[in-house]
Formats: structure tokens, C-alpha cells, sequence
């Protein structure tokens, strides 16, 4: 059985994930390569999975870890749009570059 | 309620005194505002200077140094404000500090794969700390998962995706890092930007966590987190819609990816990076998923059906 989890603890692990979110942001607004900015749309998730089990074994619940659950299906679903459309980004340019496709902007 | 007179003084450690309320301890914040700012700062800087760039590696390797140095103060900040109360155990320490690490490798390599296998030591070290919090099922789904089967898609594209050595920058060592891999995209504002929320965040936390409301006691609520079998009827009963609606959005997903990715790719003609075959006597490909070659005068090419 779990012991006590505590006020502390639960600061510790926010501050943990809250930390693993900004790093994966930075990553995703300065890198150029569209894999590795997706990767650091992932590490974003895990920033926020964390939280969520941490603030569930903070109140005793399951809610958190079936949250959790629902984060990776999500993750796993946009991974496989994400990387579909970077293979065809690539067949077009040859270049995973994220300047590359500036007229995206608009 | 909390006293405002309350609230305002834990802003600042120098009046709080730490307090025992309710029979609980409260702890004061340990890091004034002034902290906070110089570490994101340094640390905003630091990480400036390790993103990838048009920098010498020594610059760079100073700037992981005084990461990791401003990593190290702001750990030893929290070690000696929580050993009053007990502390955090070591697994923590160990487990949090592999995972920033390696998240901070993730985004500061140059190398595409190196980034995504740091990335799988994050999530190594974050099941790591779920085994801590007591979710030892949603750790070996993370591992089965992310490790698994999302990182080795991402491998996959990585080596699909790699382009020829043409648009290098550097010297020797280097020459197998394309530009986009090795220039940033405007570091200083990101990790500016970046550095700005995590402070903000921490120095929220760290300020008013203590006013996160209690849980209701835990004998009666006692629901071993561990267990598959009560994360299963959890799901089941409490969010069975959401579970109907994750399939409905996987079978999606794996629809439109199976769509996008056999979807047949025009190459913009004015590119001038590619080659177009012009000339006749191209050997006949025969693969039905292979990219038709436009402009073409070969009469095979001409008559591929275009559906």
C-alpha cells in the first residue's frame, strides 16, 4: 500500500515536469528539424504525464494514470499523422528542413 | 481560507517564518523571486549558448558546463529546503536528474537519432519516477509504448528522411550534420521564452503548493495505484466514453497516415534542387508506389494512370 505522498513530494514532481514541458517548448520553437521538433513535442507530453500521475497518487486516485493512458493514445496517434506528413513533406523537397516550407506561412 | 496578510508573506522568505498550521507543516518558499530570475537567466544563457549554432564546440561545451552548474544550485536549493522535512529519497534525485538531462540532449544534439535515443532515456527515467509515485503499470506501458513502438517509428523516418551530405556546414567531424541540424532557429528568444514559463511555473509551484488542498484521508479512499486490475475498472466504468472515443481517434489516425504517406507526390517543377529526367532511356520502374516522373518524354511515364 502506498504511504503517505506527502504536500512536498507532490511540489518536487510538478516542478520535475513542469521543467521536462519548458525544455521540450524550447525544443520545439528553436529546432529546424521537423523529427526532432516533434520529438520535443513529446517530451512536452511526458512534462504533463507526469504531472497527471503525480497529482493522482497526490489524492489517492486512479483518474491521473487512466489520464495518463489517454496521453499516449493521443501520442501515439500523433505520431504517426506527424511522421506520415513528414515523409511526404520529404518525398517533396528532399529536406526535412522547417524553413524549407516557408509558404506554409501564408 | 487563506489570510491575504498570510499569502503575502510567504511571497518573501524573509518574513516567512515557517509556520505550523492545522497540524501540518508549512513550508516556506525556498527560493526568493531575485533567485528564481538570476537561475533562469543563467540558465536561459547557458542553453543559449549550448542549442546548436555557428559556434565553436568549446563555447558550446561551456555552455552545457554552466547548465549543468545552474542544474546543480537550484537541486541543492530544493535538497536543503526539503531536508527538514525528511527529503525527497534518492531514486528521485537520480531518476529526475537523468530525465532533464537527457531532455536536455534531446533538443541541444545536432544528430537526429542521438536526439531520439536520449529521448528514450527520458522516458526510462520517467517511468522511473512513475515506479516511485506507485504506478508501476502506467511505467511499463510507458516503456512498452514510447520506447517501443513510438521512438522506433520515429527512428524509422529518421533514416527514411535523411538526405544526402550536399548542404553541410563545418569540418571533419561534422560534415555529416546538415544545416538545419547544426543552425538554430532564433535560440536566444527560445530559450528566453522558454526559461521565462519554467520560472514562472517553479517559482509557482514552489510559492504556493503548500495551499494545494489536502486529500481526504487515505484510509478510506485506499486504492492500490499499482494495480492493472484497478486502473482497468477505473476505465472502464468512470471513462468508458473516453476509451470508445481514443479508439475511434487511433483507427483515425492510422487511416489518414496509411492515406497521406501512399499519397503520390508532385515535385514542384522550378525546384532546381531536383532532377527531372527529361531524356528517354530511363530504365523502366515497374514498382506501382514509385513517384511518376513529370515532363517526362518516356512514353511508359506518360501513360502511368494518374489517379
Amino acid at each position: 500500500m502506498p504511504e503517505v505522498f506527502s504536500n512536498l513530494a507532490l511540489q518536487h514532481y510538478l516542478v520535475v515536469g513542469s521543467l521536462m514541458f519548458a525544455i521540450g517548448m524550447i525544443g520545439f520553437m528553436c529546432r529546424r528539424n521537423l523529427i526532432v521538433m516533434f520529438l520535443s513535442s513529446e517530451l512536452m507530453f511526458q512534462g504533463a504525464a507526469i504531472n497527471f500521475v503525480a497529482f493522482g497518487a497526490y489524492w489517492g486516485k486512479l483518474s491521473g494514470q487512466s489520464f495518463v493512458i489517454f496521453i499516449l493514445a493521443i501520442a501515439a496517434a500523433e505520431a504517426a499523422l506527424a511522421l506520415a506528413i513528414i515523409v511526404l513533406l520529404f518525398r517533396q523537397k528532399h529536406t526535412v528542413d522547417s524553413q524549407a516550407f516557408r509558404e506554409l506561412r501564408g | 481560507m487563506v489570510d491575504p496578510q498570510f499569502a503575502f508573506s510567504q511571497t518573501f522568505p524573509t518574513l516567512a517564518a515557517t509556520e505550523a498550521s492545522a497540524g501540518k507543516l508549512v513550508a516556506s518558499t525556498p527560493l526568493a523571486p531575485a533567485i528564481v530570475v538570476a537561475l533562469c537567466v543563467v540558465a536561459g544563457l547557458a542553453t543559449w549558448l549550448l542549442l546548436p549554432g555557428k559556434r565553436e564546440a568549446a563555447i558550446r561545451s561551456i555552455g552545457g558546463v554552466i547548465l549543468l552548474a545552474t542544474g546543480l544550485v537550484f537541486g541543492a536549493i530544493l535538497v536543503r529546503w526539503t531536508a527538514a522535512w525528511g527529503g525527497m529519497s534518492f531514486y528521485f534525485w537520480a531518476f529526475s536528474a537523468i530525465a532533464l538531462f537527457a531532455s536536455v540532449r534531446v533538443i541541444t544534439h545536432t544528430k537526429p537519432v542521438y536526439s531520439a535515443l536520449y529521448f528514450v532515456l527520458t522516458v526510462f527515467a520517467t517511468a522511473g519516477l512513475f515506479v516511485l509515485m506507485w504506478a508501476e503499470f502506467m511505467a511499463a506501458a510507458l516503456v512498452l509504448i514510447y520506447a517501443g513502438a513510438i521512438l522506433i517509428t520515429y527512428v524509422f523516418v529518421i533514416m527514411l528522411a535523411s538526405e544526402a551530405t550536399t548542404g553541410t556546414v563545418g569540418a571533419k567531424a561534422d560534415s555529416f550534420i546538415s544545416e538545419h541540424d547544426a543552425v538554430s532557429r532564433s535560440p536566444l528568444m527560445a530559450s528566453f521564452t522558454g526559461f521565462a514559463i519554467a520560472g514562472l511555473l517553479v517559482f509557482l509551484i514552489l510559492d504556493k503548493g503548500s495551499q494545494i488542498p489536502e486529500p481526504p484521508a487515505k484510509s478510506q479512499a485506499a486504492v492500490d495505484l499499482g494495480s492493472a486490475q484497478e486502473l482497468g475498472r477505473n476505465l472502464i466504468e468512470e471513462n468508458a466514453i473516453n476509451v470508445q472515443l481514443a479508439a475511434v481517434i487511433l483507427t483515425l489516425a492510422m487511416v489518414g497516415a496509411i492515406t497521406l504517406a501512399r499519397r503520390r507526390v508532385i515535385v514542384a517543377p522550378q525546384d532546381q534542387s531536383i532532377e527531372t529526367v527529361v531524356s528517354p532511356g530511363t530504365p523502366v520502374d515497374d514498382n506501382p508506389h514509385s513517384i511518376p516522373v513529370y515532363g517526362t518524354t518516356n512514353p511508359r511515364h506518360k501513360a502511368y494512370p494518374e489517379t
